[in-house]
């Protein structure tokens, strides 16, 4: 028979017991309101867990990049080959795109378009990874004060990498692209389709709900909508590897593999304003992207 | 009150090793849940009461740092704390072996919770995480209390726990 032997049944460790769990049944019965007030607790916690957390980052950047500009030097020289090659071959895609992008520049002034105004992004650090295993997320040293907000998109240059859904003062967490949590709106790039973009738990991300008479094929790029979300029309999410056509369904899937590593993302830009206001497109899109470093 | 100051030093210094330090001695992307071993480890050592409020405290803080739900950290890393030190009440002596076996279940049961409460995953993906997730997390977890308790015996004279030094 399993007994329970606890030394003191009354007092207060009885009455801690009790306090603990009414807060937890507290928080699923009403997880809203118990949020909010863990919410003022997260803040003064956050700033105390920032300093060892942004030192200890620090420490572990400069131990990586020491390694990695010192010691880790043996493929350097095969790197450097590849890389002039693709310097090459980029030199001459980027005076193709000159010319294709003087040509739309004609155009759209010529069907008086109103330019595309470039969303304003914040510059931040990842400084760790998920505490747990369970969920694929990054930690970045910007916070609430830094103006970065939950459902915010997250990027680099190359594409998505996913969105803000946790801040304190001082961090804040981004669920990856390829967490099975995460869901993007989204289209492929060739044949228009739009479907959402979820991650799976083997790292890397499938696109949902694609019409059966869709003629997507392997090779497809597919990119944000624009729609819902923090992300603006056009960027890169990844290319179309496979697809799953089912007999009687009523969708195809897709698996994609995602334009960034997002393993080893260092440096991210997050998107605070996805659709520019009316109001101040034309002051933008003189100066371009507003980074905040 | 010494304790309780070792407790914030304890809790706070957790973050950046979990999220920084560890994904680099992480196995097939796979890091031991120290939150959780250190939950279950002061519910063995103190009593089921200290286990379960570190380890909700342990949670929390966490949880802030991730991008899983609260209730779920509170459940299972409060829950290792309270269990560990139930059950540590049942064993007349604690050696590593027993607290492993102790750990490996409590890990199991954490993990296959969070991993029912994934939202979009599918069968398969749900076995997938069972398999390459949860399960080595469990034996990491299993084998990183044992290491941590062996430890503190050959440092500390722990009567209860098997391990009083031989030279004393």
């Amino acid at each position: 028979m399993w007994m329970v032997n606890v030394r003191s049944p009354y007092g207060a460790r009885r009455l801690a017991l009790g306090m603990c769990a009414l807060l937890l049944a507290a928080l699923l019965l009403f997880p809203g309101q118990s949020q909010g007030l863990l919410d003022y607790l997260d803040g003064p916690v956050g700033q105390l867990v920032r300093l060892p957390l942004e030192a200890v980052a620090s420490l572990d950047q400069g131990v990586s990049g020491m390694w990695q500009q010192y010691v880790s030097l043996q493929h350097v020289a095969d790197e450097n080959r590849r890389l002039k090659q693709e310097m090459d071959w980029l030199r001459g895609e980027n005076h193709q795109l000159r010319e294709a992008a003087a040509a739309t520049q004609r155009l759209t002034s010529l069907l008086q378009f109103k330019e595309q105004a470039l969303p304003a992004m914040v510059a931040a650090q990842v400084i760790g990874r998920d505490s747990s295993n369970r969920y694929k997320s990054l930690i970045l040293d910007k916070g609430e004060s830094d103006g970065i907000q939950k459902d915010m998109g997250v990027i680099t240059p190359a594409g998505v990498v996913g969105r803000v859904v946790k801040t304190t003062g001082a961090t804040a967490v981004v669920l990856l692209l390829t967490d099975s949590n995460n869901a993007i709106a989204a289209l492929i790039q060739r044949t228009r389709d739009e479907g959402i973009v979820e991650g799976i738990p083997q790292g890397r991300a499938r696109l949902k709900y694609i019409p059966m008479l869709s003629a997507v094929k392997e090779g497809d790029r597919v990119v944000t909508s624009g729609l819902v979300g923090g992300f603006p029309r056009g960027l890169a999410i990844g290319t179309i590897t496979a697809i799953d056509r089912e007999e009687g369904a009523l969708f195809q899937t897709a698996e994609l593999a995602p334009e960034v590593d997002v393993n080893r993302v260092e440096e991210v830009l997050v998107i605070q304003t996805p659709h520019a206001q009316s109001s101040d497109t034309s002051a933008r899109s003189e100066t371009g992207a507003k980074t905040q470093p | 009150m010494k304790k309780f100051f070792a407790y914030i030093g304890l809790v706070v210094l957790l973050v950046p090793v979990q999220t920084t330090l560890l994904p680099h001695v992480a196995i097939w992307d796979i890091k031991p849940d120290l939150g959780l071993v250190s939950a279950a480890l002061i519910g063995v050592l103190t009593g089921e009461l200290e286990g379960l409020v570190v380890g909700l405290a342990i949670g929390w803080i966490l949880n802030l740092y991730s991008a899983g739900d609260l209730w779920l950290n509170l459940v299972t890393t409060g829950g290792a704390g309270l269990f560990a030190g139930l059950l540590a009440k049942q064993v007349a002596e604690i050696t590593p072996t027993i607290l492993s076996i102790g750990l490996l279940l409590l890990s199991l049961s954490g993990g296959v919770l969070a991993a029912l409460s994934m939202k979009h995953a599918t069968v398969a993906d749900t076995w997938w995480m069972l398999q390459f997730v949860v399960v080595p997390q469990a034996c990491f977890d299993a084998a990183m209390g044992a290491a941590i308790l062996w430890f503190l015996g050959q440092r500390l004279a722990l009567p209860r726990f098997g391990m009083l030094n031989p030279y004393s």
